[in-house]
């Protein structure tokens, strides 16, 4: 988690979302992956709430034979988070103000892959 | 005829995320609609009833009971909908 946005000093960042939907996005996210991959164990978890600067918001294991491939899995899987879980970040700056950082259009569909 | 549908109206429950939950003013509001309402439907009333809602249409995704659904999928007396901006966990 990054310390500065557009020149402004973020204090912290709260995240919160549709948990039962985001919930059922990280199972999904999970049983694609390792469906896909022989070999392939994999879980994220999201963290909701308020965090402080440098603190990580997700946290993904993956385990394989081969160490690529978990590698690989965990790239994947941190991309299909960023579009596919309904969760908001609002960043909290040194000023006080605070504001919603909304990137991804939500999409339920996996990223296609090359 | 189900408790809380009238001929009238059906009531759905709307959450709202981030900047839409700013824009409503709160997190999460009964809403009353006509009957056989669609999602598309639904924009245009929040639109009406909750200018500041207006701007952010175009960029909120619809859910109902926790799926994207698309502007012609019918809503039914009871349902739980969410409007949902462009995401940023992860």
């Amino acid at each position: 988690m990054r310390d500065r946005h557009d020149g402004r000093e973020v204090a912290g960042i709260d995240y919160s979302g549709y948990e039962p939907m985001a919930e059922r996005a990280l199972a999904r996210i999970e049983e694609e992956l390792a469906d896909a991959t022989p070999g392939l164990r994999i879980a994220i978890v999201h963290r909701l709430g308020a965090l402080a600067v440098g603190e990580a918001s997700v946290a993904i294991a993956a385990s394989s034979p081969r160490r690529s491939t978990a590698q690989e899995a965990t790239k994947l899987a941190l991309e299909r988070v960023k579009r596919e879980v309904p969760v908001w970040k609002r960043e909290r700056y040194a000023d006080g103000s605070s504001a919603w950082r909304e990137e991804e259009p939500l999409a339920t569909d996996p990223v296609p892959t090359a | 005829m189900k408790r809380g549908a009238t001929i009238d109206s059906m009531r759905i429950r709307l959450l709202a995320f981030a900047s839409a939950s700013d824009a409503l003013g709160a997190s999460e509001r009964e809403i009353e609609l006509a009957p056989g309402s669609r999602v598309g439907d639904l924009r245009r009333e929040l639109g009406a009833r909750f200018p500041a809602l207006s701007p952010l249409l175009s960029r909120l995704a619809v859910a109902i009971d926790g799926e994207i659904a698309g502007d012609a999928l019918p809503l039914a007396e009871g349902a739980e909908v969410a409007l949902l901006p462009p995401v940023s966990g992860g």
